[in-house]
């Protein structure tokens, strides 16, 4: 006869087994959140759960930065006012000339079947905080999804391109920075058209230019826009100024560095830019092309973990 | 045995179970600790609390402190961290185990071995999640990383005495009636 344990030593399955089940389900959920992207349901319903706790966690320093802000010195309000006064003038000369050549735009636009590809609807955002992933910088702005705002959307301050949306919740959104490893912009250089790609290095704020030509014609202090050919950044926004070009014609490629030219680090509000790129004409309208139609391209930003 | 192992805390505290109650809002307070707006190097020094405190039931309370609470509450720093879903889990899962199996030994110990054994437990958690991010292309994340078990292990002598009060206090109050 087997000798069974009397029931009150009765436990479950081993600590091994256990351990057994839950690793592999652990290694089963990450593997469906990295490849196939397919527990953002999971991740919302409890992010609406852990939200009231982050938020509390975070009341103290925001309170803090707000108190800061409404003692903040006579001084320097006046300073930040007379540079934005400056700012303004500046931008007031391209803001006419700009006006002018949307006229320009709309008039061929009315004549001709494809669309704008510059940006114009964007809703502004708070910058909550810092993103608490050690391995990835991110910001948290307070626009989500009942503010309409979808993965992919690029986010830019007064200077220039910060990053991209990559996860969005029900009242917040995560903004991966340019400057992060494998964050792609393609970019032209306005002054000969030149065509490139730039990549977020992930150390010290920095972007490179991959896979140029040593005989490429970019010099120290060129700067970098958006060429909005990917269809996840509008054209023309300011990205990064060349600081380093060396050409080693040992290498194939030249190694060239950029620093962004928005702030990365240090904003409070940024812009979202919600204005998606229409999609390609009916297929219909480019019956001679005698190419099947293709959707938008994917955002670019690979969501990291 | 030793001494130390007998004195009356560690002996008759632990056999009155701590409440739901109790573990709830001890796990609570830790993942409030863990959502402070941490920020730069001072992030990657984070001691992890909830992982102590997930420990310190695991090894006190193994009746109702497990593997399963273990994983949701990974599921819960990785949704707070917007982390790859499922890092912390396997984290907390493989050191909650560890508790499991070195808890009678652990427990026979006065507080300054058990820190150096939970020590082990917690560079062990951290060695999990930085690995798997480098797995998935992240860079070394640099020598403040090493802190955070440290200090993680440098809190488990006061938390063990902080989760014992409400037990002792019960305790009095029954020896009084």
């Amino acid at each position: 006869m087997i000798h069974e344990p009397p029931p009150f030593f009765h436990r479950g399955p081993s600590p091994l087994a256990r351990l057994t089940f839950f690793a592999l389900l652990a290694i089963a959920t990450m593997i469906a959140d990295h490849r196939f992207g397919a527990l953002e349901a999971v991740r919302l319903s409890l992010s609406v759960l852990v939200a009231p706790l982050q938020q509390v966690a975070g009341a103290p320093a925001i309170a803090f930065s707000r108190l800061a802000d409404y003692f903040a010195s006579q001084d320097r309000l006046m300073r930040e006012n007379s540079e934005l006064k400056a700012k303004l003038l500046d931008y007031a000369a391209e803001a006419q000339r700009a006006r002018l050549l949307q006229a320009e735009q709309d008039h061929f636009l009315a004549m001709t079947p494809s669309r704008s590809r510059f940006a114009t609807d964007g809703v502004l955002a708070e910058v909550l905080s810092h993103g608490r992933n050690p391995f990835v910088r991110k910001l948290v702005l307070d626009k989500g999804l009942t503010q309409g705002i979808k993965a992919g959307m690029p986010v830019i301050d007064g200077e220039g391109v910060v990053g991209q949306v990559t996860a969005v919740g029900t009242f917040t959104s995560e903004v991966t920075l340019l400057t992060e490893k494998d964050q792609s912009v393609p970019v032209m250089l306005p002054r000969n058209g030149l065509r490139a790609i730039a990549v977020g290095s992930g150390k010290d704020g920095s972007i490179d230019v991959p896979f140029m030509p040593v005989s490429a014609d970019i010099q120290n202090g060129d700067l970098f826009v958006t060429s909005g050919i990917d269809g996840t950044y509008p054209a023309g926004l300011v990205v990064a100024r060349v600081t380093a070009v060396e050409k080693n014609t040992t290498y194939v490629f030249a190694k060239i560095t950029a620093r962004p030219a928005a702030g990365v680090d240090n904003h409070r509000f940024v812009r979202i830019l919600t204005a998606q790129r229409p999609s390609p004409a009916p297929a219909e309208a480019r019956a001679e092309e005698r190419r099947p139609a293709k959707d938008r391209p994917a955002p670019r930003g690979r969501r990291q973990p | 045995m030793r001494a130390a192992d007998l004195t009356p805390v560690a002996r008759d505290v632990m056999k009155l179970p701590a409440g739901p109650g109790l573990i709830f809002a001890s796990l609570v307070g830790a993942y409030l600790f863990n959502s402070l707006p941490w920020g730069g190097w001072a992030l990657l020094a984070r001691p992890d609390l909830v992982l102590v405190v997930l420990v310190f039931w695991a090894m006190h309370q193994p009746g109702s402190v497990g593997q399963g609470l273990a994983f949701a509450l990974g599921l819960a720093m990785d949704v707070g961290d917007s982390m790859l879903l499922g890092q912390h889990a396997l984290a907390y899962v493989i050191v909650t185990y560890g508790a499991q199996v070195l808890r009678v030994r652990v427990l026979s110990f006065p507080i300054l071995e058990q820190t150096l054994h939970v020590l082990g437990l917690f560079i062990g958690a951290s060695a999990v999640i930085v690995l798997l991010n480098l797995l998935l292309g992240a860079s070394f994340p640099g020598p403040a990383a090493a802190l955070s078990p440290a200090l993680a292990a440098l809190a488990w002598g006061p938390l063990t005495w902080l989760l014992y009060l409400p037990g002792l206090r019960r305790m009095r109050r029954e020896s009084a009636a």
